[in-house]
């Protein structure tokens, strides 16, 4: 986006916040549009990727810990 | 070419208008034209797959066999699903899309013209070979619209030219995707910035997105059945080493993101009539970003609950489960931001939202058997019954077809210049949502007493619900001619009062901002200056 304002770069946590956003379906538009002036397409598919893989390895572990208390 | 260079504005008025005739339609690279042409594609093969619904229906009135063998009664059921699905649904959406979002974005014209009218010419090809292949010898692919392996293995030539309409359509869709694409990203207006697209566009984004990662999927799996049928390989054929539950996992890898495909750019049309017609902006604007991309996320890692009955390992099961419940969640956030939209609106009920409300009521029905479903001890007792049938029906007709119905009348007047019928439309909504309701709630009772799908003949004790249902599909037809007629009238006709530039008073978005009613050959000459 070419901003006016000097787009101040999004720290680690923001990024992180903006992608838990996005995995729950909620976020606040004051947040949405600091996120969409400060954060940059990369970061956002790398916190994507990594957002995804927790999402999916915390899944996993759940369900080896539901078989695993079953057996 | 010619924006390259760019001499003044006096010279604007210059653009030509279209060629007269059929090479108007023919060689058009005007977004408006080929939203049109996609619009009445999709209509025609929605009248189409309506006509092999009634055959289905008729078939299924009584038990027993009437009309069809039931080898050609499968092949209604798949070239149905097949024809809906990449013929009607998918392209109106894409119709939508070529109409729209240059005028909801201030921008003058799709990216890429000539890409976007080979993405159009393409669709007649590829539903000339579906529609033909019911003539060919063994008739058309009686595979089911997910053409199973060893199933499609075994088929005719029909099969073939289904495999090949797949893969232009395929094709089609993904040229179409990154055309819009780089229209999203590259042609908005100064000052439409991401944050301030309208619902529409931002749905189509990402749908856009979830097209191109999925169609070569699908593409790989049509292609790999075809070596399996004629060039000798053993992809899905276990004597050969391979696997036949492979192609299920390809299938519907391809298969959930598509059903996302088909419903995002709807939730994008009610998330735009919802506001208008409440009079008030959409609550939680960017909850319902966020929700979609949400969406799009979970829908790659769900797959296999299509695939509970097949054989999994307990672990895979719950996993695929639970990530398939957790979708209620961003959906939910939806659900909640329409009704709070509405809340304490100054509301009033023309067509438009006469549809958009439905969708939210009959949509949700179809969400929550979609939990249901996703329960896999109650799927092991539904699969493949006629529990699913209703599920997947109350999604896309009452999900996709509503929303596309809300927002053919939404925007008509700004497309043609002129209201549509108010009377004739309520009457269609109101036909249409009753006879929807009383073809397909009758479906459930259906499946929880073990009726299964793409059957000809059922037991005795189905005849009562299947003769309602049978009904009801005849009635909801019928209500479609009545859509026709609408539609005929105000856009072939030009009939109908003067709409104006701003008909809908609640509607703030650049095409009734910035544009007079028809919309003008060309818009946004000059791009539209933002506050």
């Amino acid at each position: 986006m070419a901003s006016e304002q000097t787009p101040k770069s999004a720290s680690p946590l923001q990024v992180a916040k903006a992608v838990l956003g996005s995995f729950l379906g909620i976020r606040g538009r004051a947040a949405h549009e600091s996120d969409v002036t400060q954060l940059k397409p990369a970061q956002v598919i790398i916190a994507g990727l990594i957002g995804a893989a927790i999402f999916v390895l915390s899944l996993v572990l759940l369900v080896r810990f539901i078989v695993g208390s079953a057996a | 070419m010619s924006a390259v260079i760019d001499s003044g504005h006096a010279h604007d008025e210059h653009a030509h208008g279209p060629y007269g005739g059929v090479m108007r339609w023919v060689t058009t690279t005007n977004h408006k034209d080929i939203g049109t042409l996609y619009l009445w594609f999709s209509f025609t093969m929605f009248l189409v797959g309506g006509m092999l619904a009634l055959a289905i229906r008729a078939e299924l009135f009584q038990p027993g066999l009437q009309f069809w063998h039931p080898e050609f009664f499968n092949q209604l059921t798949t070239m149905h699903g097949l024809i809906m699905v990449f013929g009607a649904i998918m392209p109106a959406f894409v119709g939508f899309a070529n109409w729209q979002v240059p005028m909801m974005i201030g921008a003058p014209d799709m990216a890429f013209a000539r890409l976007n009218n080979w993405s159009f010419w393409m669709l007649p090809v590829a539903a000339t070979l579906l529609v033909g292949s019911f003539f060919v010898p063994g008739g058309a692919s009686a595979a089911g619209w997910t053409i199973y392996a060893p199933l499609s293995t075994q088929m005719g030539p029909g099969m073939d030219l289904a495999i090949f309409a797949l893969h232009i359509m395929g094709a089609s869709s993904i040229m179409g995707s990154i055309n819009i694409i780089t229209t999203i990203l590259n042609m908005r207006a100064p000052g439409m910035t991401l944050i301030r697209m309208p619902l529409f566009v931002w749905t189509w984004l990402i749908t856009a997105y979830l097209l191109i990662a999925v169609m070569p999927v699908l593409a790989g799996a049509i292609t790999m059945l075809l070596t399996d049928r004629h060039f000798g390989t053993s992809f899905f054929n276990a004597a050969g080493g391979g696997d036949p539950v492979m192609f299920q996992h390809i299938f519907w890898f391809f298969g959930h993101p598509e059903v996302y495909i088909m419903i995002l750019p709807g939730f994008g049309i009610i998330s735009q009539v919802i506001p208008a017609f409440s009079r008030k902006p959409l609550f939680g604007y960017s909850s319902m970003v966020y929700a979609t991309a949400s969406i799009a996320v979970l829908s790659f890692i769900v797959w296999a609950h299509h695939m509970f009955t097949v054989g999994m390992p307990t672990a895979g099961i719950l996993f695929f489960m639970y990530a398939t419940v957790l979708i209620a969640v961003p959906t939910g956030v939806k659900v909640f931001n329409w009704l709070t939209t509405m809340w304490r609106g100054s509301m009033s009920f023309e067509t438009p939202m006469l549809f958009a409300v439905g969708f939210i009521f009959v949509f949700t029905m179809g969400g929550f058997t979609g939990l249901i479903l996703a329960i896999m001890p109650i799927d092991i007792q539904l699969q493949d019954t006629y529990y699913v049938v209703a599920h997947f029906h109350y999604v896309l007709v009452a999900g996709s077809l509503f929303s596309l119905f809300a927002g053919f009348y939404f925007w008509v007047p700004k497309w043609t210049g002129r209201m549509y019928d108010e009377k004739l439309g309520k009457w269609h909504f109101w036909l249409s949502i009753i006879f929807f309701n009383v073809t397909f709630f009758p479906m459930h009772f259906l499946g929880l007493a073990g009726m299964p799908r793409r059957i000809p003949d059922y037991a005795l004790q189905f005849a009562g619900f299947n003769e309602i249902a049978s009904i009801g599909a005849f009635a909801f037809g019928l209500s479609q001619i009545l859509f026709l007629w609408i539609a005929l009238k105000v856009t072939v006709l030009g009939r109908g009062e003067e709409a104006g530039q701003r008909p809908w008073d609640g509607a703030d978005t650049l095409e009734w901002t910035h544009l007079p009613s028809p919309a003008p050959y060309h818009s946004f000459h000059e791009q539209p200056v933002l506050g």
